[in-house]
């Protein structure tokens, strides 16, 4: 009795002392408890409220739903790899351009010794530049961002000097019209007429690396290292190989992603890619990952996948020009980053 | 017999001169050496590189660049970073010439340096004030900016035609002494000014103070708001004053004139020293920096290499600089706090 008395007291004094908890404006709280899905839901209700006033039209029909998920499967696939960068409190990993575009034209190169060979080709290239950021940034703490932007530019001169400015395309490459075929399919293959491959494979990777992330030891230990580096050198965690693993799980769904883009495009050439890190950072960063890392969760990056979608969708059915979106998609991502920190900073938690 | 040595305004006492002395020389001035190494080696070797024309034509290249990299040097100087210098190089030059036919170029080119300082501006407002960190803020800046130009423009560049437009790029690319012409009396002075400015005035140490330990300088009685606020102005008008004048020279502005600047001029800032961390770096450093990747660029093309090879050696520089960095700090912090007399004395004992 005597107990709970005191415990009861504690809560009301730990509450008034802590008033900075209370401060929290309505947004910042919404965001905090239904995380992102509450701002994708808001969309996806402006969406159906626009619809309603007869403003857009077949927005929410399931054929448009399923484009909107088509549309940023990819996007998806390496948002939630470079998650763990940031997550581990890397920034980001701007060398995933060129990664896509490097797997998309080895694979298409291979594809002349069949499928299985072009696939295999194609993760290995990507493991060996995940595994040069790995060595680079994991174990000589190279800065992130300057390092990444350097493997971009030479992976980029590495591929326009081997096939000298040239693009290749999958059905001259292949000997076969199997595997030709076979790579194209990766992703026009569709489940019930529906549902594409790269979304099958996105879901797969949200639900295996959001487990990897929440109920692993490597997880556990990744969000010591992404919140506190030093900290978590001191107890003696290996964070040379925890931020190097990062770096190596990036590069290979960028890998998955390559393949996916070349398949769509047809061609392997040094553009694949391009504009990918950039857009990926967005989705991460509106999902609330927090650059500082050790905050945010994969859930939470699909959340701005979808939301990144979404805003899509609905400016071009609303007839915004492709340029225009890009001017609001910036505003929306300085808002939302701005709004997170300023919430974030009024619970005491005090980061960017 | 003198005892000591001069060596590029270093003087080196002749005593010291040994192994480990000389690699810390050769450490903090490498970027020198890298340029020396770089400029011998195509003065020798590349075809029709040592004459007037060619040199002249190089330092018309880099002006634009070594500009922009004025700004871009204080804002890694400050520990931020800056990725809107390439949208603000091509708005400028929008700005530039668009308004010239309402206000003529005496109105026209303050207002695009003034529209650069704005926007330099509003990032410093948002890093410093809203808290926001430079990163996210400048590539939402250049999303937006990106967009801007594209819709304003309507995807079309903005070229000049009449006579007086032509008379004004001519006169800035006419020689007035070898190797000079206006442009790049401009970028000298500019550098100078700012070399000056950083290593000599109180106000332009206190950017590297800033960037060394922001709290150590909030401490210090340094408005840290105030002076990163200042960075991101000064990067954003030393971009459109980069901007603005190139595309004066070429009397047009392409939208696409910018782009290749913002990973230029990173890579010559990081290769002429200046660390990401902050505190650290100058902008005579990055001048010469540009001035090495311009050599080696000219020499590629004038060795009748294409593009490619350009693009896979300057990122083969840039990661082996940072790689570099890297490493020598990898390797210090494990022999730092060692004591090699007490080892040698436990040494002893055993």
């Amino acid at each position: 009795m005597e107990n709970n008395k005191l415990s009861e007291t504690t809560k009301e004094e730990i509450k008034q002392i802590d008033s900075r908890a209370t401060s929290v404006n309505l947004f910042g709280r919404v965001m905090h408890y239904a995380g992102i899905y509450a701002v994708a839901l808001m969309f996806l209700l402006a969406g159906i409220v626009l619809q309603s006033l007869g403003i857009i039209n077949n927005f929410l029909t399931t054929q448009n739903m399923v484009n909107i998920l088509d549309a940023v499967s990819m996007l998806g696939i390496v948002a939630v790899g470079m998650a763990f960068v940031t997550y581990s409190g890397q920034f980001a990993d701007l060398s995933v351009p060129t990664t896509m575009a490097l797997t998309g034209i080895v694979a298409v190169q291979m594809l002349q010794y069949g499928f299985l060979p072009a696939i295999i080709a194609a993760v290995l290239a990507g493991l060996l530049i995940g595994l040069i950021n790995a060595v680079a940034i994991g174990k000589y703490k190279a800065n992130p961002i300057i390092w990444t932007l350097a493997v971009n530019y030479v992976t980029l001169g590495v591929i326009r000097l081997v096939w000298v400015n040239k693009q290749i395309y999958p059905d001259m490459i292949a000997k076969t019209q199997r595997a030709s075929d076979l790579f194209d399919a990766i992703y026009r293959l569709r489940f019930f007429n529906k549902i594409a491959l790269p979304l099958i494979l996105l879901i797969i990777l949200v639900v295996f690396l959001n487990f990897i992330m929440k109920k692993t030891k490597y997880g556990m230990q990744l969000k010591i290292t992404g919140s506190a580096q030093k900290a978590a050198k001191f107890t003696g965690i290996n964070t040379e190989k925890i931020i190097g693993i990062t770096f190596i799980i990036c590069a290979l769904t960028a890998t998955l992603a390559g393949l996916t883009i070349t398949s769509l495009s047809r061609v392997g050439a040094w553009y694949n890619g391009t504009g990918y890190d950039f857009k990926a950072v967005t989705a991460i960063v509106i999902g609330g990952m927090t650059l500082a890392g050790g905050r945010g969760s994969i859930i939470g990056v699909l959340g701005g996948v979808l939301i990144i979608g979404l805003m899509n969708n609905i400016m071009t059915l609303l007839g915004v020009g492709t340029f225009s979106q890009d001017m609001i998609r910036g505003f929306i991502f300085i808002l939302v980053v701005g709004i997170n920190a300023k919430s974030l900073r009024s619970m005491g938690r005090d980061d960017a | 017999m003198p005892n000591h040595y001069e060596v590029w305004g270093v003087t080196m006492l002749k005593k010291n001169i040994n192994k480990a002395s000389l690699l810390t020389f050769a450490d903090k001035n490498r970027i020198y050496i890298l340029f020396n190494f770089v400029f011998l080696f195509m003065t020798l070797l590349a075809p029709r590189f040592f004459n007037v024309f060619n040199l002249t034509t190089i330092m018309r290249t880099l002006a634009m660049n070594a500009t922009v990299a004025i700004g871009f040097t204080i804002i890694l100087i400050i520990g931020q970073i800056d990725f809107t210098i390439g949208t603000v190089v091509t708005l400028s030059g929008i700005i530039g010439l668009g308004l010239k036919e309402y206000i003529g170029f005496g109105g026209s080119v303050p207002v695009a340096i003034l529209a650069g300082g704005l926007i330099g501006l509003i990032n410093g407002l948002l890093v410093a004030k809203a808290k926001i960190v430079s990163f996210i803020v400048t590539l939402g800046m250049m999303t937006i900016l990106q967009g801007a130009i594209y819709t304003f423009t309507g995807g079309n560049t903005i070229s000049l035609s009449s006579d007086d437009a032509f008379a004004v790029s001519d006169w800035l690319s006419n020689m007035i002494f070898p190797l000079v012409t206006p442009r790049v009396l401009i970028t000298l002075v500019l550098v100078t000014a700012a070399t000056i400015f950083m290593k000599k005035t109180r106000t332009g140490r206190n950017f590297y103070m800033l960037g060394g330990n922001k709290h150590t300088a909030w401490l210090a009685g340094i408005n840290t708001d105030k002076y990163t606020i200042a960075a991101f102005i000064l990067s954003g008008v030393m971009a459109a004053i980069g901007g603005v004048f190139f595309a004066m020279e070429s009397a047009a502005a392409t939208l696409n004139m910018g782009t290749s600047s913002l990973m230029y001029v990173i890579s010559a800032t990081i290769i002429g020293g200046t660390a990401m961390s902050g505190g650290k770096g100058g902008v005579f450093k990055t001048f010469v920096a540009i001035m090495m990747l311009d050599v080696l660029y000219n020499g590629i093309i004038l060795f009748g290499l294409g593009n490619e090879v350009k693009i896979f050696i300057a990122g083969f520089i840039l990661a082996s600089v940072v790689l570099y960095e890297a490493y020598a700090i990898y390797k210090h912090e494990k022999i730092v706090g060692q004591r090699p007399e007490l080892l040698k004395e436990l040494e002893k004992v055993q």
